[in-house]
């Protein structure tokens, strides 16, 4: 920080600056945030926005609009190249977050920046003055009781956070960023792993911390009913560059879409009517445990047949990511059993499920769907290394392998120097349509889509939601795990909210409405709504 | 037999030393599989300040200090140049193989200083090895510093973004282990075996680090382990004091190597899992690359 | 940091050419050479006339070339028993062991035959046969061992491979000392000699192990870069998680890589102790030479798991390992030149990783241009 030399100095500063706040006075103002990477890419370029106190302040943008630039700048998680930030009239430079949290900005992370392993009140302590030398659990517990109590927080201090819901997760984050005394609230995404209800409860808290003269800035991809429901102002950014600001009450959802995008939306996509065929795959009352060894999924039965697509609805953490893998023979079950084209497959190793048509596509890209480190070729052979075609008496048919990689870059319009290169260097929407590419090269009788476009741009979500359109068309069984309503209401034929490892209800897609689905994965039951 | 069980207890001293330097370590979510490196430096260097000077106290310095640097080097290469960490410490183990076998050499044979008093017949060591057991099990779980260092090696990304220097506490972390190792291998060669000997450490130190992972990150469980891993150790030393004439003495030399594969096969067992899962640093062994 | 008018700035690399990579292992045997020669200067001699002196009685003497052959196929195959499960991620360093139990076996087949005391009941090419067999397969039981408790429980490899190497040490000094079956009659802990028909043949003036060498080279090469189970090792090396989506069975990777390793470095032991002219015996220093080949861990990673690259840094390390030691003669430096060679080529070797994951980026000031030093 230029003004304050010692890391004393800083903390008196931070007390004297957020003395006498007006409603209404600018109390964060960037000016002219340049960040540029490596390689050239304008990440940000000349972003200028107003914080005032007491005002919600959204930030709206596509993936790669150069949101977590701005806002890891704003935390001193990086260094921006041009340009200068005032607290108060105050100009700062944050090295770290360190810096950050001092002059009083807190933050929330999309990606829950907590530690599982650990006590609600240990995460709350973690660089907390209170946590200096032996840690004065008690005098910090009472404290933190009191600040969640202020602003209707229930959260149960001495659990440990991995056994804490979604949205319990989000409100301990925001008590600790409240704790260390944030005055300026940065909040990443804030609803987007969170149920309509928990939506509806944050959206609430939100408002009443203003009242104490907070500013708060959500930064926001797509959720533009959120922007619309708590923000007084909105600034558009689109490639690294702000192309409008606006107050939210002359703002409609339609005008925020196009400014985002660039271009008009068209929000339906077509979908061919198909006539189902023979079933694919029958489920009877599978179970399994997750990671942590408690029962995740809990006696779920459904059958999807040919041409149709049965989208899970549900909220992280419900057993949807379970239920892929048991079906795909990565995840040991505990019960039930997989009919697989009317053949009992509970048994069958994965490369078996390969063989008769099953295809899968991991939720994590890097990590289990593709070896970064291989070149694109490498990558396509993992579907194919034991299959007759490429695979002559133990050798494999390298030069094969590459033709039908290069049909698969050619057909699904993938962005690369080449078959060649290591996949590491592709973007997430690149890699993911090889991912894809290549499982649908199989002609699989069975896709299991899991969050197929999560984190991706809009151009490769509609991309990706057409080509499990197409598989569909082609009379596959697709099966679609999303935790973004719309995508399911769109895709599906079928509708299957997931609640706590079951399965509350299926529901034929026609008659499916979003509110009724947005109860039933937050655990509010029909029965219970009614009476 | 009481001889039989002071033995015992100062073998499990050292493995308690180097073990707990490991166990601070990989806390922070650093991996150092070049334990044995860096305790065959410390024993190997201590061992000819003292027998040069004749100054104990030198030859305990040294090897701490030795200890500390090659903590350093691993903290270098593992986290500042970012190397894969089980090559780092495979690195360091290897180098502390070949430079101590050649320096070390010369100065083959006994000490040749008077033995380290004993305090009620038992070495002092002893007595500081409980006090660092409690004291390393202290700062871990009550203090803002053990906090950090394990929010560390949980989620590195999360402490960063909490106010707390990943770097700093990951290299304090590493040098503590590489002063612990060291301070262990001074101890096993000033003390418990005072005759420099080709590779005399025998794997004490892959011994120890097999102790961390059977310890579950728990110190006092890892003092535990060292006193049966002591007791074991001497016993297989002296096995015609329980089984006279029973086998060779070179097949009772392979127990201790036959237990350690056996307890790592046995915190493997589904029951251990569970609980050994829960309680594994998440981000140990994994690199921190900053945003 | 700036430095200047420029900016020097570290940044992670996405990839990395073959020859980039070939250019860093040259650079880290290099740089290993330099530190090494530290260990000259302390002896009070000039570093490039030791070198000198050491390349040309190591690769242009007779004799010498004959020692650097011999410790070239130990090393080879060593490095060859650590390649294979580092390509899939696994760290063999039970060398050691797998070797003793390589020789054990192979001197089994001779115990067996009657060969300690009088004559082979078995004929010279049955017996030569039978003793690499044999040596194939305890080394590879061995290795399997760690393979298996990997592949089933996911127990450490390394501690559990260390630990082996113990035991095994163990073993032998059971079965050649104190009485122990192997034992030469002669007393002086080392095992009987292998009788003529016994040895390893000769051909061209080297042992038939340096063919064996050459042939395991082309199909280790062959595996990895054209069969599908090179692949499936490759891959499980790469990302286990993505392996076994894809449907790649770890057990079976574990379990394969490890006995393949363990077979191999039982051939070592094959030839170290029934193979080089002049030994013939498990020697009483058998523990040195089992140490000796934690050289292929070095060899392993330099050559980046490339077989034929490992060929030749094998050669190279083998003659310099041997020179070493003639310079340790006649220097009158301490036992162990070899060993001490190996450290510093292991530590400078672990140093250049870092070239591998970033590159050093340099930046004027004023300009955006971005030049690559490491290139």
């Amino acid at each position: 920080m230029t003004n304050a030399k010692t890391r004393g100095e800083t903390i008196e500063l931070h007390g004297d600056i957020w003395k006498h706040i007006q409603p209404g006075e600018v109390v964060l103002d960037a000016q002219g945030i340049t960040k540029r990477y490596p390689g050239g890419v304008l990440a940000n370029d000349h972003i200028d926005f107003k914080v005032k106190a007491g005002e919600i302040h959204a930030i709206l943008g596509e993936n790669g609009a150069g949101k977590t630039t701005l806002m890891s700048i704003l935390f001193g998680l990086l260094q921006p190249d041009e340009g200068e930030i005032y607290i108060r009239g105050l100009k700062v430079r944050f090295r770290s977050p360190e810096d950050a949290i001092k002059m009083g900005i807190g933050m929330v992370h999309q990606h829950r920046k907590l530690i599982p392993a650990h006590s609600v009140l240990e995460n709350i302590l973690l660089g907390h003055p209170r946590s200096k030398g032996v840690m004065k659990l008690k005098e910090a517990e009472e404290e933190v009781a009191a600040l969640a109590k202020r602003y209707g927080f229930e959260i149960d201090i001495r659990a440990k956070v991995w056994q804490l819901t979604e949205g319990e997760k989000q409100v301990v984050e925001i008590v600790k960023a409240l704790y260390r005394g944030a005055k300026i609230l940065i909040l990443d995404e804030p609803t987007s792993a969170l149920t309509p209800l928990e939506t509806d409860r944050l959206l609430e808290s939100i408002e009443s911390m203003t009242q104490d003269a907070l500013g708060v800035v959500p930064f926001i991809t797509h959720k533009l009913p959120v922007v619309l429901a708590i923000s007084d102002e909105v600034t558009i950014l689109r490639r690294g560059r702000v192309v409008d600001r606006l107050k939210t009450a002359e703002a409609t959802e339609q005008i925020l879409a196009q400014k985002m995008v660039g271009r008009p939306v068209i929000f339906d996509l077509q979908k061919q009517p198909v006539e189902p065929g023979e079933p694919v795959i029958q489920v009877e009352n599978l179970s399994a445990r997750n990671n942590k060894g408690v029962m995740a999924l809990n006696q779920v039965s459904f059958t999807v047949r040919e041409g149709e697509i049965l989208g899970i609805a549900g909220v992280a953490g419900n057993g949807q990511h379970e239920l892929a893998e048991a079906l795909f023979g990565l995840r040991p079950i505990e019960g039930g059993r997989i009919l697989f084209l009317r053949r009992d497959i509970t048994r069958a190793s994965v490369q078996e499920r390969w063989k008769l048509g099953m295809g899968y596509t991991p939720s994590e890209r890097t990590e289990v769907g593709s070896i970064p480190d291989f070149s694109l070729i490498e990558n396509v052979a993992m579907n194919y290394y034991f299959d007759a075609r490429f695979n002559h008496r133990g050798l494999l048919d390298y030069g094969g392998l590459r033709r039908l990689t290069e049909q698969i870059i050619d057909e699904f319009d993938v962005a690369t120097p080449g078959p060649d290169v290591n996949i590491r260097t592709l973007s997430g929407g690149n890699l993911q349509k090889v991912i894809l590419g290549r499982v649908l090269s199989r002609h699989p009788k069975l896709v299991i889509a899991n969050l197929p476009a999560q984190g991706l741009d809009v151009g490769a979500t509609e991309f990706v939601q057409r080509q499990l359109l197409a598989a569909r068309e082609q009379k596959a069984a697709v099966i679609l795990i999303s935790e973004d309503l719309d995508e399911i209401l769109s895709l599906s034929d079928w509708i299957a909210p997931m609640y706590e490892g079951e399965m509350v209800d299926i529901i034929p897609a026609a008659e499916a409405k979003k509110e009724v689905i947005g109860a039933m994965i937050a655990g509010v039951h029909q029965q219970e709504r009614e009476s | 037999m009481l001889t039989f069980l002071i033995r015992s207890l100062e073998a499990a001293m050292i493995f308690t030393f180097a073990g707990l330097g490991e166990l601070v370590d990989q806390r922070a979510g650093i991996l150092n599989v070049g334990l044995e490196g860096i305790m065959l430096f410390g024993a190997t260097l201590g061992f000819i300040a003292a027998k040069t000077t004749g100054n104990y106290l030198l030859g305990f310095l040294v090897g701490i200090g030795i200890g500390a640097l090659l903590g350093l080097l691993h903290g270098f290469f593992s986290i500042t140049l970012g190397v894969d960490q089980v090559v780092s410490g495979m690195g360091i183990w290897i180098f502390g193989f070949g430079m101590t076998t050649y320096i070390g050499n010369p100065y083959t044979g006994p000490l040749g200083l008077d033995q380290i008093p004993a305090i009620f017949g038992v070495s002092p060591f002893v007595y500081l090895a409980v006090i660092m057991v409690v004291l390393v099990w202290f700062v871990l779980s009550k203090t803002g510093l053990g906090l950090k260092i394990r929010s560390v090696g949980e989620r590195p990304g999360v402490a960063a973004v909490s106010g707390v220097s990943v770097t700093r506490i990951r290299y304090m972390s590493v040098i503590f282990g590489g002063m612990m190792s060291g301070f262990a291998g001074a101890v096993y060669a000033l003390y418990y075996n005072p005759v420099w000997n080709y590779n005399f450490l025998m794997g004490w130190g892959f011994i120890s680090l097999a102790l961390v992972f059977f310890s579950m990150w728990n110190s006092y469980l890892l003092f535990g382990g060292a006193v049966l891993f002591g007791l074991l150790w001497q016993l297989a030393l002296n096995p015609q004091m329980f089984f006279p004439g029973l086998a060779s003495r070179y097949i009772w030399r392979m127990v201790p190597f036959m237990m350690t594969i056996l307890v790592l096969t046995l915190i493997s067992s589904k029951w251990f899992r569970s609980r050994w899962g829960a309680t594994k640093p998440e981000a140990l062994g994994l690199p921190y690359h900053k945003e | 940091m700036t430095l200047g008018g420029y900016q020097v700035r570290l940044q992670r690399r996405v990839a990395l050419p073959g020859w980039k990579a070939a250019l860093f292992s040259i650079l880290a045997v290099i740089f290993g050479l330099v530190l090494f020669s530290i260990i000259f200067l302390q002896a009070g001699q000039d570093p490039l006339e030791i070198y000198k002196q050491i390349f040309s009685y190591a690769f242009f003497n007779s004799y010498g070339l004959h020692l650097t052959i011999n410790r070239f196929i130990f090393l080879a195959l060593a490095s060859f028993a650590f390649i294979i499960p580092a390509q899939a991620g696994l760290w063999n360093i039970g060398m050691p062991g797998q070797l003793y139990l390589g020789a054990l076996a192979a001197f089994g087949v001779v115990y067996f035959a009657g060969g300690k005391s009088g004559d082979l009941a078995l004929s010279a090419p049955i017996i030569i046969l039978l003793m690499l067999a044999a040596s194939m397969l305890a080394g590879g039981a061995y290795g399997a061992i760690a393979g298996f408790l990997k592949g089933k429980w996911g127990v450490n490899e390394i501690v559990v491979t260390m630990m082996l190497n113990f035991i095994a040490f163990y073993l032998v000094a059971f079965m050649i000392k104190d009485g122990g079956p192997f034992m030469n009659l002669g007393g002086r802990g080392e095992s009987f000699e292998l009788p003529e028909a016994a040895r390893a043949p000769m051909t061209g003036g080297f042992p038939i192990t340096l063919w064996i060498v050459f042939i395991l080279t082309i199909l280790l090469q062959v595996l990895f870069s054209r069969m599908s189970l090179g692949y499936q090792i490759r891959a499980f090396g790469k990302s286990p998680l993505a392996a076994r989506y894809a449907g790649i069975k770890p057990f079976v990777i574990a379990v394969l890589v490890f006995t393949l390793g363990g077979a191999i470095a039982g051939l070592a032991g094959y030839h170290y102790f029934a193979a080089v002219p002049g030994v013939y015996k498990i020697a009483r220093t058998y523990g040195y030479f089992g140490d000796l080949s934690f050289y292929g861990i070095i060899c392993g990673l330099i050559s980046l798991g490339n077989p034929i690259a490992a060929l030749f840094i094998a050669l190279l390390f083998g003659g310099l390992s041997i020179g070493g030691r003639y310079a340790q003669g006649k220097l009158h430096l301490g036992f162990g030149v070899d060993y001490a060679l190996m450290g510093m080529l292991m530590i400078s070797l672990v140093a250049f990783q870092f070239f591998y994951n970033y590159q050093i980026l340099i930046t004027k000031k004023e300009r955006a241009l971005d030049v690559d030093v490491s290139d």
